[in-house]
């Protein structure tokens, strides 16, 4: 696999495609705004009063435990569940009002959710079909992921890596703001996990915004310019990298300071 | 709603699930018509309803599987976790469950029309060979084709609803097949009073209805079709309000 340096075209539709949408009015210019959101499961709070929000062309670690509420909190923001109070919005707006979503956020929640029958070009051409999207565009997102010599092949025959590409290859259709990736490092190889930090990195350094998900500090350590800790569903911390620095503070210092159980 | 049935079509076409479904169907057909067509005696096919019966095995079998086909296309997203990237690229999830009906509903009805051919060229060509005489006019074979193709589709999202209801593969299929192939056999079978009462009214029995299958016990086709219409009308429904309602994992 080769780190080349990707670009981030516009659709070929000769839309623009940071024109304000109508309607609603944008409470605030933040991308990302996540206020007092909770979510219950009967008796178990797997998201408790969380509160923060995302400046456009920075890239934030959501960092946690395995089962802080990160994904539960993934999945609030992008409409696939409900909160039990609170709100989270994305452009101002809830998910499913947004006009065309996957022309301002795309999204990989699990790295395998792909019919394993289904060939990888098809996967994009059905998801380029439902956003009307142009079919050129799926030959720039194979290429961008560099997956175009095995897109006729079933997705049953991909590596984990090739999955995780190609699910950000279907984010990456609409030629998205934000992107929201949860946990995409998980079972890469250092060669995959190095591709995805330049890509990451490439995508922000154009101004997107980056908000991903891990567990694996090492993961994302070098990627991010500010983290969001969250532990048992409520934000812990939440900082800059150099503010951090600045504090004679490590990354890892912090993270394990918060969210480990027990510790002094 | 036309982007979101367009993509629908082309799940449908991009596995070899439907292809599977139509070649399984079309085997059981054939198997099906010629063991009725050759095995049964030569008194029992002499009358019309009999014939019909024998022709009718197609309907029965395109009625299951297009319900089957239905029933997967929502619980197959589900299993392999594409209703994600479903719903987040189409978040209106009402226009999916939509989409998924009107796609089902025609290949459904492709489902059903291949069937019934089947059925009836063969089950026809096994009486001619037998010498037995077709007692069956044009009348009773477009009936059996357009009746068997208006089933199928029907049939097909009651399938898309009860996938939405369900959500888990196996318990819907089984749940489906469980239904048809032996629920509603006991509901026209010979208990005092269930066929005339209930059994008639059945969805699968509908199904048989609409193609002028047994006369005697079955409704009439124009009262078949609005009833089991509505069962098509409220399975979507149902499956529309529960996706709707629910988070998805």
């Amino acid at each position: 696999m080769t780190a080349t340096r990707p670009t981030f075209g516009p659709v070929n539709d000769g839309r623009v495609q940071d024109e304000p949408q109508s309607g609603r009015a944008v409470a605030d210019d933040s991308i990302v705004s996540v206020q007092g959101l909770s979510k219950r499961f009967g008796e178990l709070v797997a998201v408790d009063g969380l509160t923060f929000s995302l400046e456009p062309g920075s890239v934030t670690g959501f960092l946690g435990p395995n089962g802080a509420g990160k994904t539960t909190t993934l999945r609030l923001l992008l409409g696939l569940a409900e909160p039990t109070t609170g709100e989270a919005l994305v452009f101002g707006r809830h998910y499913r009002e947004l006009d065309e979503p996957t022309r301002r956020v795309g999204a990989v929640l699990e790295s395998n959710d792909f019919h394993p029958g289904r060939s990888g070009r098809d996967h994009l051409r059905i998801l380029a079909l439902a956003a009307e999207i142009p079919p050129s565009r799926i030959d720039e997102v194979l290429d961008l992921v560099e997956l175009e010599g095995v897109a006729a092949r079933r997705v049953k025959t991909y590596s984990l890596g090739m999955r995780q590409r190609l699910g950000l290859a279907g984010a990456l259709l609409g030629d998205p703001e934000l992107l929201v990736l949860d946990e995409p490092a998980n079972g890469l190889d250092p060669a995959g996990v190095h591709w995805l930090r330049i890509f990451l990195r490439g995508f922000a350094d154009s101004g997107g915004t980056v908000l991903i998900s891990s567990h694996v500090l090492a993961e994302v350590a070098q990627t991010v310019d500010g983290v969001l800790i969250i532990d048992r569903g409520r934000l812990v911390a939440s900082a800059r990298l150099d503010e951090l620095a600045g504090r004679g503070q490590t990354l890892e210092d912090a993270y394990l300071a918060l969210t480990v159980r027990g510790a002094s | 709603m036309k982007a979101q049935f367009r993509a629908e079509l082309l799940k449908q076409r991009s596995t070899r699930t439907g292809l599977g479904l139509f070649a399984g169907m079309l085997g059981l057909v054939l198997l099906v018509v010629l063991l009725h067509g050759f095995g049964l005696a030569a008194e029992g096919l002499e009358g019309s309803s009999d014939q019909l019966m024998v022709l009718g095995r197609g309907e029965f079998l395109a009625v299951l599987f297009a319900a089957l086909l239905g029933a997967l296309s929502v619980t197959n997203e589900i299993r392999h976790g594409t209703i994600r990237p479903t719903f987040l690229v189409s978040p209106w999830r009402g226009r999916v469950v939509a989409a998924k009906v009107w796609a089902s509903a025609l290949i459904g009805a492709g489902f059903g029309l291949a069937a019934c051919a089947l059925a009836a060229g063969v089950g026809t060509a096994a009486l001619r060979l037998r010498g037995i005489d077709v007692e069956l006019d044009g009348g009773d074979y477009a009936l059996l084709l357009a009746g068997g193709t208006a089933a199928a589709a029907l049939w097909a999202a009651i399938g898309v609803g009860l996938g939405a209801i369900v959500r888990d593969q196996v318990p819907t299929l089984i749940g489906i097949c469980a239904w048809l192939l032996f629920v509603e056999g006991l509901l026209v079978g010979d208990v005092a009073g269930v066929a005339e009462n209930v059994g008639r009214f059945a969805p699968g029995a509908l199904g048989q209805a609409l193609s002028g299958q047994d006369p005697d016990t079955l409704l009439a086709p124009a009262l078949g079709a609005p009833l089991l219409a509505l069962y098509a009308t409220a399975a979507a429904a149902a499956g529309w309000i529960a996706t709707t309602r629910r988070g998805v994992a």
